[in-house]
């Protein structure tokens, strides 16, 4: 009788854009909710603000003691790497601590992902709050430069509109692998973002040239996109490139290394997040609680 | 087995008045018990140490690097070792000490803590000495393996001196610690962002990385105010050769301003907590999660 009554009724359907939008959509709003925790604007704006701005001054103070205010195209390149740096942190952190906040402070996890939407657009939905406020941490520590401390932007929109596009799918990809691989972690799964993020800093060539590094770091950062999406930003932004070997390189050579590197890190990513998606449902660590 | 021996009362009063000696030994307990998970987990928790060091090392050597490009004075990148593993302990004291009330809160904890019969200021001494011991084991590597790694030289000429100085800025640092504790519960959800704004922010005020004189008229206020950056600059002058020439101050009126910072984020910590104790009691809001 159960089996007749069920085969009456019209099939169910798969997920449409329609629902992966729905779910993208409420999920921003949720997103921003937790992110902005409610709090006064004002407030908000300050603990937003401040982090990036603190994190662009430590560098100019270290020049200024260093160099004594000479140097300024040294001074550039720090500003617009620890601006642009701000992305990178940001959609780590966003897609990280999303999917463990849902999965260990609020326990949504499992919820979201029986519903039949998929969790990959409510989790970019959910991480999107930090993304943006990311990029209004760019602009922030950018303009500081600009009317305080003598950066002379010459934006070139050939050169910095693909590249920040690639280069932001590229750091989105890098975003959406780490993810996953958090899902599986028992302990510490907080700190991989920032880890991760620190390690990054520290071979893409973000606030100093690659040259700098010991010899067996810099081939690590010759295939990381993120280098490359630097790279070509501040190209873009200033109008020359890092001080450095980095610099010699080609505006049309530097772009090729960013898609190759972005068009080889979107599959691994993407792949790697379904099998983590699929080892998380088989071993029952969607509503897992690490206690870290 | 526990070593706690109770001795039945035989009515309500007697069972109310406890003794100097008793209310003495149950909040040294009380201590005990608060550190012991903190400096246990070194061992039980391995993950830990090496996030702790990773992390700190990580940001240490961006900024080697960066005065590396700069051709910069060796000593100053010994500054930076020094000031990563100084870092170390106000990550502490930010994540474990200021924001560890609103955990607690969070995993239901609190409400115990606040009928449990011994002050609440044991509970955070117990944490700022757990996370003082936890602490210092990575704050060691960091400059060991660093001063390895970059191979920074230092001068110490005086060293029970410098370990003096380390001692007492710890005092104020988890003082303020435990005065923030009581601040972050107060302000409610907040905490998140109250714990991401005492990071950079502070690491460039406290002079985390270069020399704190060349914050140039602000760093008055901040010796004022940040133990961070006073104990930084005394132990700097104490381990590096010329430094005294970068100090903000004498390291004799740096440690006396460390003395005063103590008192009045000890005994601050110690207000705030009544009041704190005050309002749980009174409104019983301050137990709720998620508020």
């Amino acid at each position: 009788m159960a089996v007749t009554e069920r085969a009456a009724q019209p099939p169910v359907r798969g997920m449409t854009l329609t629902d992966a939008y729905r779910s993208f959509r409420t999920a921003i709003g949720l997103g921003w909710a937790i992110e902005s925790n409610w709090s006064d604007p004002f407030l908000f704006a300050i603990y937003t603000l401040a982090k990036p701005l603190a994190a662009a001054m430590i560098l100019v103070l270290m020049f200024q003691v260093v160099t004594g205010g000479t140097n300024t195209d040294f001074l550039q390149f720090l500003i617009v790497g620890s601006a642009l740096w701000n992305v990178v942190f940001g959609v780590l952190a966003g897609l990280v601590q999303s999917i463990l906040e849902d999965r260990e402070r609020y326990r949504m996890m499992k919820y979201v992902v029986v519903t039949p939407t998929s969790l990959f657009p409510f989790l970019l939905g959910r991480s999107l709050a930090r993304v943006i406020i990311s990029f209004v941490a760019v602009g922030l520590t950018l303009a500081v430069g600009v009317f305080f401390l003598g950066v002379e932007l010459r934006p070139d929109p050939l050169l910095l509109v693909p590249a920040m596009i690639i280069g932001l799918l590229a750091v989105l990809s890098l975003g959406i692998f780490m993810a996953g691989w958090c899902l599986q972690l028992r302990q510490e799964a907080w700190s991989y973002p920032e880890a991760i993020a620190g390690a990054l800093y520290l071979v893409s060539g973000a606030i100093f040239p690659i040259d700098v590094l010991p010899g067996f770091l810099q081939p690590i950062a010759y295939v990381l996109p993120t280098t490359w999406w630097l790279e070509g930003s501040r190209r873009g932004l200033l109008g020359h490139g890092s001080p450095g070997q980095l610099g010699q390189i080609p505006d049309g050579t530097v772009m090729l290394l960013l898609v190759v590197t972005t068009a080889v890190a979107i599959p691994v990513s993407l792949v790697a997040f379904a099998w983590f998606m699929k080892r998380a449902r088989q071993s029952g660590l969607l509503d897992m609680v690490t206690g870290s | 087995m526990s070593g706690y021996r109770a001795t039945p009362a035989t009515n309500a009063r007697e069972a109310a008045e406890w003794s100097t000696r008793r209310v003495f030994a149950n909040n040294l307990r009380a201590i005990v018990g608060r550190a012991y998970p903190r400096i246990i987990g070194l061992t039980r928790e391995p993950s830990w140490i090496f996030f702790e060091i990773l992390l700190p090392f990580l940001a240490v050597s961006a900024f080697v690097f960066v005065y590396r490009a700069l051709e910069a004075p060796e000593e100053y990148i010994g500054f930076v070792v020094l000031g990563g593993a100084v870092t170390a302990f106000w990550l502490n004291v930010v994540w474990m000490m200021a924001a560890q009330f609103y955990w607690e809160k969070d995993q239901g904890n609190l409400e115990l803590y606040f009928t449990a019969p011994m002050h609440l200021m044991s509970i955070l001494a117990g944490m700022a000495i757990g996370g003082l011991v936890m602490t210092s084991s990575r704050a060691l590597a960091v400059i060991g393996i660093g001063s390895l790694l970059f191979g920074v030289t230092y001068d110490v000429r005086e060293p029970f001196l410098l370990a003096a100085v380390f001692l007492l800025t710890m005092i104020p640092l988890y003082g303020l610690g435990m005065l923030f504790a009581s601040l972050f519960l107060l302000w409610g959800r907040e905490a998140f962002h109250l714990a991401q704004l005492l990071q950079e922010p502070i690491y460039f005020l406290g002079g985390v990385n270069f020399p704190l004189r060349a914050l140039g008229a602000v760093s008055g206020f901040v010796a004022a105010v940040l133990p961070l950056a006073v104990g930084l600059d005394a132990m700097r002058q104490l381990a590096f050769s010329g430094a005294e020439t970068n100090g903000l101050l004498p390291v004799g009126t740096e440690m006396l301003i460390l003395g005063a910072m103590a008192v009045v984020f000890l005994v601050g910590a110690r207000y705030a907590l009544a009041y704190l104790e005050h309002l749980a009691r009174r409104e019983g809001r301050l137990t709720l999660r998620w508020q």
